[in-house]
């Protein structure tokens, strides 16, 4: 009994200790209920499709793909050109999938092959692998786009004549994806405000009696979320869902029962390296900027860290863990400085104690995934020798 | 053994066939998503007299009103828009409306000489300035 409690607890630990922080640092706060929700809203669309890339290695028994920065950088190479031609809109934001496609795949197989050399060793190996690829994605947009590979437009041009600059505006994409189908959810008050200055016809209004405000609700954002957790679900029942789960379990359990073994870890590190690359164009859609040499790296610590906070581990992972952990994650990201500032006037100090928590917790969810392992490994000896004990 | 090879010519066809088939849709969406730039020009060109006042608008848009020898600027998404104009004389009053439709293609910006456009020439295309 006692033992079961402490599982539970074992198991739910992070995603608790963070609903205790901000159970407090809500009040402490003062936002309002509205202000909260249309933040978590606009965070969960932007966010979630990048923390999904991450549960296929997982299935795989690959641990958390730290590689996932590769495919991020595929798409930001994809931003780059189109803003590059001038493509905007749904249609620029698919050209900036279709270009970074390719790429994604590329770097996947060679980051597969890689970490099929590293058995065991995946995260690191892949943390490793990101900060290498990092350096040749910086040649390549530092040095040879302007130079070797054509760009035209000089707004994205440092002034020596090559080489992209540092901040690239994505004006012509911004939320197009967002605002594909506006909605606002509201009161009635705010319905006839919203029919007053914008008209019948241009959005589509949620009206909620008990609501208070109005927010604004990506709701096409939130169609293709929901489609990739179809995807996901869909493709753990087919064949090669089910071999990676197999592989996941065991890998020479499914050696012996005939799965290709290191292929399949190459497609699961595929899938996840493209869904990582749409994943990157969603997120800067909404942003709205290109933080040309650093926003990659952001989008693989932040999913990991999310995907971690949402309960999951290394070797388990759920949908439902992504969306608990980018609501807990980014309620600590929007309560933190204001928190902080109410409490000892300074919203630096919020701000410090959300990324010492945050990372903290990724510290503590791999100690404890270890932790747990070694129990495991620990218990299943004891089995085998039938309980008795003892160290002979 | 010729079964076999068959089937993986057929497969490197199903291949190519969706390989060409997500270059056309690339091609497809550069095409319709490209954004333009489109100057406009009050400027004497040839035959062409400057106008007194022409008011330029795009797709139905706010309209621009351009002097004597002014330029204006308007952006466009898509490989073609609706271009109109109406040419007022020195009382103010409109004297000529024209309404085309523009096509741009592939090009990325252009520049649209309207004394060309509204005097009926078939060059009022020409390069934008760099």
């Amino acid at each position: 009994m006692i033992r079961k409690l402490f599982d539970i607890i074992a198991n739910n630990a992070v995603p608790a200790v963070f609903i205790i922080i901000s159970a407090f640092a809500i009040p402490l706060s003062g936002f309002s209920a509205s202000y909260l929700v249309q933040e978590l809203l606009t965070r969960i669309g932007r966010n979630s499709f990048l923390i999904l890339s991450l549960l296929i290695p997982i299935m795989a028994g690959m641990g958390l793909n730290f590689g996932m920065v590769l495919g991020a950088m595929a798409g930001q190479i994809g931003l780059l050109f189109i803003c590059d031609w001038g493509i905007v809109g749904i249609p620029g934001m698919v050209l900036a999938c279709l270009i970074g496609t390719p790429i994604a795949i590329v770097l996947g197989i060679f980051c597969g092959h890689i970490l099929n050399r590293a058995k065991g060793r995946e995260m690191v190996t892949s943390y490793i692998l990101g900060f290498f690829i990092n350096g040749v994605y910086q040649m390549v947009v530092l040095y040879l786009m302007g130079w070797i590979i054509p760009i035209t437009n000089p707004n994205l041009l440092l002034s020596r004549g090559y080489g992209v600059r540092n901040a690239v505006s994505l004006s012509g994409i911004r939320a197009v994806l967002d605002n594909l189908i506006p909605t606002i959810i509201t009161n009635q008050e705010g319905a006839k405000q919203f029919l007053n200055i914008n008209g019948a016809g241009s959005f589509f209004l949620v009206q909620l009696p008990f609501f208070d405000g109005a927010i604004r609700l990506p709701l096409a954002t939130f169609i293709v979320i929901a489609l990739f957790c179809v995807f996901i679900m869909w493709f753990r029942k087919t064949k090669l869902g089910q071999d990676m789960r197999a592989i996941g379990q065991s890998q020479s359990v499914a050696d012996s029962a005939g799965i290709p073994v290191n292929r399949t870890r190459i497609i699961a590190i595929v899938i996840s390296t493209v869904l990582a690359c749409y994943g990157q164009i969603i997120y800067l859609q909404n942003m709205g900027t290109l933080n040309t040499y650093n926003s990659h790296d952001q989008a693989g610590m932040f999913s990991i860290a999310a995907l971690l906070i949402g309960g999951a581990s290394v070797s388990k992972a759920t949908i439902t863990n992504v969306f608990v952990g980018v609501v807990l994650f980014h309620l600590m990201f929007i309560v933190a400085p204001m928190a902080g500032k109410n409490l000892i006037g300074e919203a630096q100090i919020g701000e410090y104690f959300r990324v010492f928590v945050s990372y903290g917790i990724i510290a503590i969810a791999l100690v404890l995934h270890a932790w747990k392992r070694n129990r495991e490994r620990e218990a299943a000896r004891r089995s085998l020798r039938g309980n008795k004990g003892g160290n002979e | 053994m010729f079964v076999a090879f068959l089937k993986f010519l057929m497969r490197w066809f199903q291949r190519l066939v969706l390989l060409a088939a997500l270059i056309a849709l690339g091609v497809w969406l550069f095409y319709i998503g490209r954004e333009h730039q489109i100057f406009l020009d009050n400027r004497t060109l040839g035959e062409f007299k400057a106008l007194e006042q022409v008011n330029v608008s795009i797709n139905d848009g706010e309209a621009v009103e351009l002097m004597l020898r002014e330029r204006g600027v308007k952006k466009v998404v898509g490989p073609a828009f609706e271009l109109k104009a109406e040419v007022f004389n020195e009382d103010g009053e409109i004297i000529k409306t024209i309404m085309k439709r523009v096509k741009v293609d592939f090009s990325k910006d252009i520049m649209i000489n309207l004394p060309t456009f509204t005097g009926g020439g078939d060059d009022f295309i020409v390069p934008a300035p760099r």
